[in-house]
């Protein structure tokens, strides 16, 4: 059977899926293809024990653009955020961090560790706020090339410098150090608690190899801390039915607007003639045309597996087997028969419906991150808990409990073993770490599901188990993403385009690059160069 | 001369005697004042053993810019630079070694013996960052432009360097944006295979940092460094007579073009009126009236040791304060009663090749991991038990620095912190030096038994001696957030300061970082810009 289509989505995950949506409501013929039974890609629910729907993957939202939200008209195809209020860390002392939203709280509670800290958290706060202000544009933008000469590359670096010549010097002062330094040296300046810090700067980690104290951290700080759920600055939320609910609204708009969505149809070849994409050749042998392949996987996969490498250049090639993936986080998603009970704050109080945290001090997070540089998962790992099932009780039965438990660092490359002998010890790591701070955990757990990087790689196609499909280092973003050259969602093959996380602005649930690669696919072909 | 001006230099180490060069040369009088009762700063030799001459810090030459040397002329005042061929000998603990030679092919031959690989990615490793280099050379040649108020002139350089950026070609360009914010074990890791020659590239971008080879942005103090001398691994080149024997010639080419030089002048306030400097005042209690202060001291110690804090706006000393400094590094220097015998020369035959051999630097730290694991101990306040070393026996090539048959070894030991977390450095000296001895003793098994006497300078003794703030030999951490623009700071990059009259010229300003003279030669010009 051969049918054709004007544009293959390759991937159902969220930014395939996005992509789709804006290419079908342009008026083309879409079809989506997903090599799961299920829509979402790492933005996916499953429901893993009978009654417990885990968030598998990606479990919190707060980066998804807005103009998305409202072009898809989102809300009206099932979205639903639900606020996640707050941060708690414990600590092992037997004290605690509990940061919430409301400003006037989280102050007192920070004055409660040191008053110093608790006036720069204001200062820190709003500092961050313009920082946001000026990189968030650049994020619905797509890079420019620095090294040509093309009057619209020229253009778009120089509204970039405009804009950063209209900071004032303070601003300019922060902006200039976010680029450049650690988050563990850029919080050093603005506070002396160390959970506070080691708190903080947990978000300048995630999905990275580095160590808070790696310059380039402080850059994922920010990255983190642009979240918007309407219109306020960093706050955090769960999507109602977990994240998959979010990839299943997008889908959902992506139906209406006449794209056809395929599961089960796992891609094995893109086919190409004389230098341009012509379609895909699917899994069970099925050949599918089109006039344009947009793939939402990763660089790894659409270039290096589905692609012959001779219908590449040599040195792009390259550039590709060099692009950074080095997954270092794993998921712990546990079912629970209650709450878990933490010694420094008993009950099931308002600290529970937030992020638990666990990142008690610097050293903590740095010797986390040493020995995942030697190849082994950390003794004791940065966890980052939620219990969504407290402000969605739709995700667990009456009374139960679902946690999902983000840890890191979990290498994908292990100096002894494999992943599959050490994923039990992995998850006991993780359960043993929590429970110093939550002992009745253990008793309370009625299954468990611990994803290593190489199951993200093996389930969910992301390669080395990068969850963000790449690194996000300095060297891998903006107009390096995912390849020097190419960072504009084209690729050496004509009509073949990238719109996954591998390309600016990069991971998260954040819909970007699928956005901003269908306009730059649709620019394409109103020019008639597809 | 320019009437009335009085220029004070503070501190006579070899940046601020180029510095004051340079003024005299544009017709100032300079007056440069020394602490210590020795010129040089942590460019001089010492005899810190009865015959024994050592370079107490620095024991090599950056080199020196090519316009500062030709400028001062200094083989007229008798400096004589000794380039030791191969420039590194890097022993592995199994008994093999490579050797960098100037000559690519010949180093390339060394290289194949563990990778034909790397043998053949060699010279292009090393033409590439030859080009990227010059690009590089323009950048430490100017004066980082003002973020918010760039004059012409600035901007005539940035044009310049931009077109320098362009002649690189796409490939190449790409390669200079990509490897700038990078770890340097990732750069290496893209061109070779051989841990040790991984290792011994990529020590140049954290030597005297408080970075390990992970960390991100240790690509970027390779480049930087390359800068001054594009071989693979760095300068190894010796002035005759010892390191003090270049900050002599320094200031006697300076005290030729009319610089005053005192010693034992020790700076106790750069005093300031009405925002502009008036006077410096010495510790003796004599008051010299200045028109205008140029301080070669660190600027941590410059803004919040010698002003009165009053004089400036309580944001930009908290920066200054922020500015991090916390040195890594510790010199062991050892008088040795004859030449060690490395285990990976023990079987040549010809004794005069193997010291040929030695007579460069002696890079130990054999695989990436090695180097990570020295910089990790340090991140918790303790120093490495199994550390970096940079090594030079300066005597084989200059036999004038020890008595006749004997050695000066002199040891760059990373990664000692400046704060330890148990005790001070007082107490761990001798372990440090053990270890250090320890260490070598693993690559020349019959080192310790030749060794007359052993000097130890920890970070602590590089502060107080020194001045080196936070023990840092390079005046402050060579991070991306305290380079060009933002070397010290942000906006205050340009050798100028919040007050009047008062400039910097130190290893703390743009370009820092190893004894090439480039922050005094830029200082001076901006200085020379400013009084005219």
């Amino acid at each position: 059977m051969s049918s054709t289509y004007d544009i293959i989505v390759i991937g159902g995950g969220h930014n395939g899926l996005v992509n789709a949506a804006y290419l079908a409501r342009a008026g083309k013929k879409v079809l989506v293809l997903e090599r799961r039974h299920v829509l979402g890609g790492a933005a996916v629910t499953e429901e893993i024990f009978p009654g417990f729907k885990f968030s598998v993957c990606s479990y919190v939202v707060s980066l998804l653009r807005p103009e998305i939200i409202r072009d898809l008209d989102l809300p009206r195809h099932g979205l639903e955020i639900l606020p996640l209020d707050g941060t708690f860390t414990p600590m092992p002392n037997g004290g605690y961090l509990w940061r919430v939203n409301d400003h006037g709280k989280t102050r007192r509670e920070i004055a409660r560790h040191s008053r110093v800290d608790a006036e720069a958290y204001d200062e820190f706060g709003k500092a961050m706020v313009a920082m946001c202000r000026f990189v968030k544009p650049i994020l619905a933008m797509t890079p420019p090339d620095p090294t040509t000469l093309d009057p619209r590359d020229l253009k778009r670096l120089m509204v970039l410098g405009r804009r950063f010549r209209a900071l004032s010097s303070e601003e300019k002062y922060n902006l200039i150090q976010l680029m450049t330094m650690s988050a563990a040296d850029f919080l050093d300046q603005w506070f002396e608690t160390d959970v506070l810090k080691a708190t903080m700067s947990a978000s300048g980690i995630i999905g990275t190899f580095l160590g808070i104290r790696s310059p380039g951290t402080a850059y994922v700080l920010l990255h983190h801390y642009m979240g918007e759920i309407d219109g306020a600055f960093r706050a955090w939320g769960f999507s109602r039915g977990g994240t998959g609910a979010i990839s299943n609204a997008i889908a959902d708009a992506a139906r209406e607007a006449g794209a056809e969505i395929r599961t089960q149809a796992g891609v094995a070849k893109i086919l190409s003639r004389q230098g341009r994409a012509t379609g895909v050749v699917l899994e069970s042998g099925e050949e599918i045309r089109a006039s344009v392949v947009s793939s939402s996987v990763d660089p790894n996969l659409t270039f290096l597996k589905f692609i012959e490498p001779a219908q590449l250049p040599s040195e792009f090639l390259e550039e590709v087997r060099r692009y950074k993936y080095r997954g270092s986080s794993g998921k712990v998603n546990l079912a629970l028969d209650a709450l878990p009970d933490f010694k420094c704050l008993p009950g099931a109080g308002a600290h529970l419906r937030g992020a638990i945290s666990i990142s008690p001090g610097i050293e903590y997070m740095e010797r986390a991150y040493d020995d995942a540089k030697y190849g082994h998962f950390s003794r004791r790992p940065y966890i980052d808990i939620v219990i969504p099932s407290l402000t969605d009780p739709s995700v667990a039965p009456p009374g139960k409990h679902v946690l999902s438990c983000f840890v890191q660092y979990a290498p994908y490359k292990l100096a002894e073993g494999t992943w599959d002998d050490q994923r039990e010890a992995f998850g006991d790591t993780v359960i043993e770490t929590i429970s110093e701070y939550a002992p009745n955990l253990k008793k309370i757990i009625r299954g468990r599901q611990v994803l290593t990087p190489l199951d993200l790689e093996r389930d969910f196609g992301l390669t080395q188990g990068n969850i963000f499909q790449g690194e996000l280092s300095l060297e891998q973003l903006f107009f390096l993403r995912p390849v020097p050259g190419w960072a504009a969602y084209r690729t050496p093959l004509k009509n073949l385009y990238m719109c996954g996380s591998a390309t600016h602005p990069g991971g998260g649930i954040m819909g970007a690059p699928g956005r901003l690669a269908s306009i730059a696919i649709l620019k394409d072909w109103k020019l008639g160069r597809n | 001369m320019p009437a009335g001006q009085n220029v004070v230099i503070v501190g006579g180490g070899h940046n601020a005697l180029v510095a004051a060069f340079y003024l005299a040369r544009g017709g100032f009088k300079p007056l440069v004042l020394e602490r210590r009762d020795v010129i040089g700063g942590a460019a001089v030799t010492e005899e810190f053993h009865p015959g024994f001459k050592g370079p107490t810090l620095a024991h090599t030459v950056g080199p020196l810019r090519a316009d500062v040397a030709r400028d001062m002329q200094l083989e007229k005042f008798g400096f004589e630079l000794i380039r030791p061929d191969p420039r590194v000998f890097a022993p592995a603990p199994g008994g093999q070694a490579l050797l960098f030679y100037d000559d690519h092919a010949r180093t390339a031959e060394s290289i194949a013996k563990f990778s034909p690989a790397d043998a053949r990615n060699y010279p292009e490793f090393a033409r590439t960052l030859e080009r990227i280099a010059q690009v590089f050379a323009q950048v430490v040649s100017i004066t980082p432009p003002s973020i918010d108020h760039p004059s012409p002139d600035a901007l005539w350089n940035l044009f310049k360097v931009g077109r320098g950026f362009r002649g690189l070609g796409k490939k190449e360009m790409f390669r200079l944006l990509r490897w700038g914010p990078m770890a340097v074990a990732d750069l290496v890791a893209e061109f070779f295979e051989t841990e040790l020659l991984r290792a011994v590239i990529a020590a140049r971008g954290i030597f005297g940092t408080a970075m390990g080879p992970w960390s991100a942005g240790s690509s970027a103090v390779l480049l930087l460094r390359s800068a001054a001398d594009p071989h693979p691994v760095g300068s190894a080149a010796y002035p005759r007579g010892g390191m003090g024997a270049l900050t002599r010639a320094l200031a006697e080419s300076a005290q030729r073009a009319g610089v005053e030089i005192r010693t034992e002048s020790e700076v106790a306030e750069i005093c300031v009126k009405d925002g502009e400097v008036s006077a410096v005042l010495l510790v003796d209690g004599t008051e010299i009236p200045a028109t205008a202060v140029v301080s070669g001291a660190d600027p941590q110690r410059t803004f919040l040791r010698m002003v009165d804090p009053v004089h400036f706006d309580p944001d930009f000393l908290m920066k200054v304060q922020h500015y991090r400094t916390s040195g890594t590094s510790a010199k062991i220097n050892l008088a040795l009663s004859g030449l060690p015998v490395f285990s990976a020369l023990a079987s040549a035959d010809d004794p005069d090749a193997a010291r040929q051999m030695l007579s460069g630097r002696i890079h130990i730290g054999p695989e990436i991991d090695y180097l990570e694991r020295a910089f990790d101990a340090s991140k918790y306040g303790e120093f490495s038990r199994a550390p970096y070393l940079d090594v030079t026996i300066p005597s084989i090539a200059d036999p004038s620095l020890a008595p006749e048959g004997q050695h000066v070894m002199s040891v760059y030991m990373q990664y000692a912190p400046y704060k330890l977390k148990n005790g001070g450095w007082s107490a761990q000296r001798e372990e440090l030096a053990g270890v250090v001895l320890g260490t070598l003793a693993a690559y020349a098994p019959n080192l310790p038994r030749l060794v007359l006497a052993t000097q130890t300078i920890t970070p602590q003794d590089l502060e107080e001696t020194y001045g080196l703030t936070g023990g840092h030999i390079f005046h402050g951490e060579l991070a991306l957030d305290q380079l060009f623009t933002m070397r010290p700071l942000l906006d205050w990059a340009r050798y100028r300061t919040p007050i009047r009259g008062l400039f910097l010229c130190g290893s703390g300003t743009h370009p820092g970082s190893g004894l090439t003279g480039a922050s005094g030669a830029n200082a001076a010009r901006e200085i020379i810009h400013d009084l005219r």
